[in-house]
């Protein structure tokens, strides 16, 4: 049975699934716009170490960088228009797998081609992320944004991180005005 | 070496430090990298007597009043963002210039604005306050807010008590709705 979190708001991933190994962060989102150009959503991932920044450029997981190195984390594809029920972009991570220098995997999304397009968050709405354990199908934790982020291009939703021996998932639902470069630089990675 | 405390964790600062005559409560936050309003952590202290109560509306230290009567207690400034490296706001404690009936001092932390603004801890990336000896420095207990103070935007800390001739520290780590305000009533201080 899902916990829903409120923003800020963490959990003990293995506290609820006991001897979890392998789970589906997925993303979903309602477009709420209905003319004008496709509302493209992308989904992705940054490996942080202990300093909150990326290692390599192949510690940021897209849909043009489907796997990390490691094989931790694979992005399940592009979902360009958001059409289709539940999740519209998924990443798989085995936790046994990540490397012991990861710390943290942040959960973001951008939305592609933001300011050309003339598009942000406070058009998005039904907005949410989720953790299924893969092994059994069970949902195990819930995020839904309700705010409306009228200025932002790029989200973070949450992220996954180690704590006292275990993982934990925490909601974050916030954003960077600056869109996908900001969040990028926060993260150590120059685009 | 500090005691990381979580939630109603204790400590015994008569172990931890003999002989302890002054304290520094340090209160430490990354600054907001996201959109959004700046977070803005307050320490606070209430310096108590027998009854429960302040001693007197002085005894409510914070960023408006920095500086007890008797000045021992003193609030080193105002931080509204958190920028900085260490601690972003440090509260001063001289506890061998107390007077006798200073019986306890209760450390909190609130985050200003934070209904208006729709804030708690959990949003704040490491947010946590300590208390240092201020002789050698040395951490003396640790309360992380960020992780285990999520959806609070109040928080009382712990509390410096007296026991015979040595200061005791009792973690607390408890939340309080409302914020600043109706904490400092709930200390018997009488908000103008």
């Amino acid at each position: 049975m899902a916990l829903s979190l409120q923003k800020g708001g963490n959990l003990s991933l293995d506290k609820v699934a006991p001897g979890l190994v392998e789970i589906m962060v997925g993303l979903g989102w309602d477009p709420r716009a209905t003319d004008g150009a496709e509302f493209d959503l992308d989904a992705s991932a940054f490996m942080l170490g202990a300093n909150g920044k990326v290692t390599a450029e192949s510690d940021f997981i897209f849909y043009n960088q489907k796997e990390s190195v490691c094989k931790s984390v694979i992005h399940t594809g592009d979902n360009r228009t958001g059409a289709g029920d539940g999740d519209d972009e998924s990443l798989v991570i085995n936790l046994p797998k990540v490397p012991a220098h990861v710390e943290k995997i942040v959960f973001t999304v951008t939305i592609h081609d933001a300011d050309a397009r003339r598009q942000n968050f406070g058009q998005v709405g039904g907005a949410f992320i989720r953790v299924v354990n893969q092994q059994g199908g069970a949902e195990l934790v819930r995020f839904d944004l309700a705010e409306d982020y009228a200025t932002e291009t790029a989200m973070e939703f949450a992220e996954l991180y180690r704590h006292g021996g275990e993982w934990k998932f925490r909601a974050v639902g916030q954003g960077y005005a600056g869109g996908l470069k900001a969040m990028c630089a926060r993260y150590g990675l120059n685009l | 070496m500090a005691v990381s405390l979580s939630k109603g964790g204790n400590v015994s600062l008569s172990k931890e430090a003999p002989g302890l005559t002054e304290v520094v409560v340090g209160l430490a936050w990354d600054a907001r990298s996201t959109d959004g309003a700046e977070f803005d952590l307050d320490a606070s202290v209430f310096v108590v007597g027998e009854s429960g109560k302040v001693l007197n509306d002085g005894s409510f230290i914070f960023y408006n009043n920095k500086k007890s009567p008797c000045g021992n207690v003193e609030h080193m400034g105002d931080n509204r963002s958190g920028a900085g490296d260490g601690d972003d706001e440090q509260v001063n404690v001289k506890l061998s210039g107390l007077a006798a009936d200073v019986k306890r001092l209760v450390f909190a932390v609130t985050i200003h604005e934070a209904e208006a603004r729709k804030q708690s801890f959990g949003q704040v990336s490491n947010a946590a306050i300590r208390v240092l000896n201020k002789a050698d420095g040395k951490e003396l207990a640790r309360f992380d807010l960020s992780e285990d103070s999520a959806l609070e935007t109040a928080m009382v800390f712990g509390e410096l008590y007296r026991n015979g001739d040595e200061w005791k520290f009792k973690a607390i780590g408890q939340g309080f709705a409302g914020g600043l305000g109706p904490l400092a009533s709930s200390y018997g201080v009488n908000l103008g």
